[in-house]
């Protein structure tokens, strides 16, 4: 096993995998090979499948056909906390229990590596310890998780996942619900950790944060994916329109380079209308010609 | 579920659902230790024939106590339709949320302590504890972050019912005729309910039940959420004080005439919500013809199963009404609650 | 610039000392806990017909009393119902809060999801139908109670068992169970009557020894069982997925926990019938005197001191000696919404 560095290989792979909630397949046929030490994003349109498809990874769902390997070997027939220690996972809008701390909530992230009569070892320490100061979460440690804001308690799930010491770090929509800066702050962490050397595989809803912070985009409608590679060579408007059903225009992201997608919508949003008619939205301000 | 519901497909459907309890109705009169047939009961009723125990039987013991089912069966399913609408909570009704309980035990405390033995009087009582009961258990579900959500309403139910109860019967204990009395009572009948409790308890479900039926658009303003409901011009907290007034007097007089009686009040409006859709305008009337013909079809079971003994219609919906209640929480998706 | 790395190796002494904090906290409430249940034990055997001074009382426990009296009174006639009121309050308390924690309800209790009505039927069947005599009654409520459990929870599995349908099922079958039960009661004759209804209201002093040693030895088993799962059950009270990341076999553990709880329950009924509140209360009170690290061990003690109590007052304060049962009902409810209204006021969720 790698050491706490994450310099260690490991390999995910889903192999033409299908799965379902009771009788509806969700997730048709996937192949996916997750690339070491990179940010992969996983994106979609609402009920495309993305969340589906990371709970597969994670081993929270069987599949109805096809695989989940981990480092070679069938992820189902894996034990439950050896998987743990390979692999963590925030899933989607997590409930902490009532009056729990910052600092219990990231103990409990300890459990793969605790046996049944273990008491806190010095490693647990050091990893709860690194974990939250990696989330810059150290001083919020005695606060109870329902009286933070939701940008730090997010942070707070992710130090829990981080407590794990796994290499690979699954994450299901960590953005939602956050504020502009939250979600930034949340996926400069993400990098953070990635340059640290992890392996992140994150669902993201936000198209343009996906291009700019991960190195691999996956890209799923309807339960298929249906593009796969590095955002400046994939994301172009032919795409988002068959993806999100968006027309748009892609331009480059002059902070980082990367695609930017601009949507266009039905008509300019501050046309005025007026008794002579209708005077087409001035560009204003700074941007005017 | 959308079935084309046009409105006079269901007032075709409410006809035959009363046609349905006509039916019943006549079984229970007909039916009992006592075999009596139709000719026999027409005879009863028009006074027409010679006067004879069956007569007697008839108008003294059946027809009143088919009456108090009638009205006691659409108390319990209006009162049952009523909450789920007012809590938004699909597992609401009288039993579950302890509203019968309260009412039941107040109703012995007053009988045993009070010497009440009226209805007229212990009545009042009852409308007491199903208020009390109602604050009690709204206190306790709303415990923890979340508020009252439907699971927590119905274990709140279930907590101060048991406490009622167990606080109530330990204290009736010490008086043993007391004892003899509410384990009879507890169990939920129509029998031995004659003219005289029948004609006592009659106002008051009548009162609540035209208060119920009323309510229909009002609920349905509800079930859109408080906000959008006082976005569309509802008085909201007047709304909720008379849906919650005709509750209480529809299950504290019900429990008062016949008992704590379980299940009607769940299981009706849901059958009722399937057939009709989400309009509590068509729900409440159905409910209304619904319970009653479930309530009485249960009673002339309990007649006919343990014959020529008699099983209580509480202990028979008690038995019967368990698997439907298990089958909607296994397959209906209440899930998010 | 890389903050992960570079953190790695720094000793974590703040946290250190903040957790040492929080454990003294709870290993002081849980002492204190202690003392309280000790001082009611001591008190259930120092009162009754002759006044028995404590300290006599705390020296004949530990088998230090030369006086053949004291001895006399205190473990043959007192020792049963202090032992009793003990042990049942311990099993009650440890029982509802497992069931709280792994149902992730605060008012999951396993009186109002069928344990104990299962209980109820085969006590109340055993003593109006077949006449049966103590011993039999107790083992009935056992296997009732152990019954009820398994029923429900075979309803309740549907790929799996989620919380809400175990407790929703539970309600079902209790006003199911209850039903019958009230029947048998209606039908039986008034002794009968009288004796079961007895028996569903819950009265420490109503078993022998044999339940009595059956429920030390489960607790005894168990309780420390449950106290070793202490972390598997905190981290299932994340919630399932969150759980199965962490590497919990949550199907698995969940059932264990339940199986334990559904025991320990089991047994106190046996010994004591179905008595009220005390798995409901004992739990919530735990946490909120030691904060969220209130262990299953807090909530058994909560649990006894309840009990004596309850039975204290019942056999001793009151004009006409009244079951148990009453006054946990009395007791229990009364401080429950009394944590409620304050724990709202202060806009914590407890």
């Amino acid at each position: 096993m790698s050491g706490a560095n994450g310099n260690g290989r490991h390999e995910l792979r889903a192999e033409d995998l299908a799965l379902a909630y009771g009788p509806v397949e969700v997730v048709h046929d996937v192949s996916l090979d997750v690339p070491e030490g990179e940010i992969t994003a996983i994106i979609g349109a609402n009920a495309s499948g993305k969340s589906t498809l990371l709970r597969g990874l994670a081993r929270l769902l069987k599949p109805r056909r096809g695989a989940v390997y981990l480092d070679g070997k069938l992820i189902h027939r894996m034990n439950t906390r050896e998987v743990a220690t390979r692999l963590g996972l925030l899933p989607q809008s997590p409930v902490a229990p009532d009056g729990i701390t910052v600092g219990d909530l990231v103990g409990r992230g300890r459990y793969p590596h605790q046996g049944l009569l273990r008491a806190r070892t010095a490693g647990d320490e050091t990893a709860v310890a690194a974990a939250l100061e990696a989330t810059r979460t150290a001083d919020l440690a005695d606060r109870r998780v329902h009286d933070l804001s939701g940008g730090q308690r997010q942070r707070a799930w992710v130090a829990m996942a981080l407590a794990q010491e796994t290499d690979l770090l699954l994450l299901d929509e960590p953005t939602t619900f956050l504020d502009i800066n939250h979600q930034v702050e949340l996926l400069d962490l993400l990098a953070d950790l990635n340059r640290a050397g992890k392996t992140i595989v994150v669902v993201l809803h936000d198209l343009n944060l996906a291009c700019r912070y991960a190195h691999r985009i996956v890209a799923m409608k309807a339960g298929s994916v249906v593009a796969e590679g590095v955002p400046e060579e994939l994301i172009d408007p032919g795409l988002v329109r068959a993806v999100f059903g968006l027309d748009c225009e892609v331009i480059e992201d002059p902070v980082s380079g990367a695609p930017l997608v601009v949507p266009r919508g039905r008509a300019r949003p501050r046309d005025r209308v007026t008794a002579e008619g209708v005077i087409s939205g001035e560009r204003r301000g700074r941007f005017a010609t | 579920m959308a079935l084309g519901r046009s409105n006079g497909a269901l007032a075709a459907g409410l006809a035959a659902l009363l046609t349905c309890l006509l039916f019943v109705c006549a079984l229970s009169v007909a039916v009992g230790s006592r075999s009596i047939d139709l000719s026999g009961v027409i005879e009863a009723l028009t006074g027409s024939g010679v006067d004879s125990t069956e007569q007697t039987v008839v108008r003294d013991v059946r027809v009143p106590r088919t009456l108090l089912g009638l009205l006691v069966g659409a108390a319990l399913g209006l009162s049952g339709a009523l909450l789920q609408g007012v809590t938004r909570n699909p597992l609401a009704d009288p039993s579950i949320m302890g509203l019968s309980a309260g009412a039941a035990a107040f109703v012995v405390l007053g009988i045993s302590f009070l010497g009440i033995t009226e209805l007229s009087g212990y009545v009042w009582l009852a409308f007491a504890g199903t208020v009390v009961a109602a604050l009690l258990v709204y206190a306790v579900a709303s415990f923890g972050r979340e508020g009252a959500t439907p699971v927590k309403l119905a274990l709140a139910g279930a907590a101060v019912a048991a406490g009622l109860w167990s606080v109530t019967s330990g204290i009736v204990m010490t008086d043993v005729d007391a004892l003899d009395q509410i384990r009879f009572w507890q169990l939920g009948s129509l029998a031995g309910r004659n003219m005289p409790v029948l004609e006592q308890v009659a106002p008051f479900l009548a009162v609540g039940l035209a208060l119920a039926l009323l309510c229909g658009r009002a609920l349905n303003g509800l079930a859109l959420g408080d906000h959008t409901a006082r976005a569309l011009g509802q008085r909201i907290q007047l709304t909720r004080l008379g849906i919650l007034a005709a509750v209480t007097i529809l299950c504290g007089a019900a429990t008062a005439a016949c008992g704590p009686i379980v299940f009607v009040g769940l299981v009706v409006p849901h059958a009722a919500r399937t057939i009709c859709g989400p309009d509590y305008r068509w729900i409440l009337p159905y409910s209304l013809v619904l319970a009653p013909a479930i309530l009485l079809a249960a009673d002339v079971l309990g007649r006919v199963v343990v014959a020529p003994g008699e099983l209580e219609v509480g202990v028979v919906l008690g038995v019967l009404g368990a698997p439907f209640f298990i089958a909607l929480v296994r397959y209906r998706s209440l899930a998010e609650l | 610039m890389n903050t992960y790395a570079a953190t790695l190796e720094r000793a974590p002494a703040a946290l250190r000392r903040l957790r040492v904090h929080r454990r003294r906290r709870a290993v002081l409430g849980t002492a204190l806990l202690g003392a309280v249940a000790f001082a009611l034990f001591v008190a259930t055997l120092t009162v009754g017909t002759t006044y028995v001074p404590p300290l006599d009382v705390i020296a004949s426990v530990f088998g230090l009393s030369g006086d053949p009296g004291v001895n006399f009174i205190v473990h043959e006639l007192r020792m049963p119902t202090a032992a009793a009121a003990l042990c049942v309050g311990i099993a009650l308390g440890v029982g509802g809060t497992l069931f709280q924690q792994v149902l992730r309800n605060p008012l999951a209790a396993p009186e109002l999801i069928g344990i104990s009505a299962g209980a109820s039927l085969t006590a109340i069947a055993g003593i109006v139908l077949f006449a049966w005599g103590g011993p039999a009654i107790s083992l009935a409520a056992l296997l009732g109670a152990f019954g009820g459990g398994g029923l429900i929870y075979a309803l309740a599995w549907r790929g799996g068992v989620s919380g809400y349908r175990l407790i929703l099922v539970g309600i079902g079958i209790t006003e199911f169970l209850l039903a019958l039960v009230a029947y048998l009661v209606a039908r039986a004759d008034i002794r009968d009557a009288r004796e079961a209804m007895h028996w569903l209201v819950g009265s420490i002093g109503q078993s022998g020894t044999g339940e009595l040693l059956a429920l030390a030895c489960a607790l005894a088993l168990l309780v420390p069982l449950a106290l070793g799962l202490g972390r598997t059950l905190r981290a299932l009270e994340l919630g399932d997925d969150p759980a199965r990341a962490v590497g919990v076999r949550v199907e698995g553990a969940r059932l264990g926990l339940l199986a334990i709880a559904v025991a320990l329950v089991a047994f106190a009924t046996a010994v004591a019938g179905p008595i009220a509140f005390v798995a409901l209360v004992a739990g919530p009170i735990a946490q909120r005197l030691l904060g969220a690290q209130g262990t299953a061990l807090a909530a058994g003690l909560v649990g006894a001191s309840i009990v004596l109590a309850s039975d204290l007052v019942a056999a001793q304060a009151l004009p006409v000696a009244l079951p148990t049962g009453v006054l946990t009902g009395a007791i229990g409810a009364p401080y429950l919404l009394w944590v409620l209204a304050t724990i709202n006021r202060e806009g914590r969720g407890g």
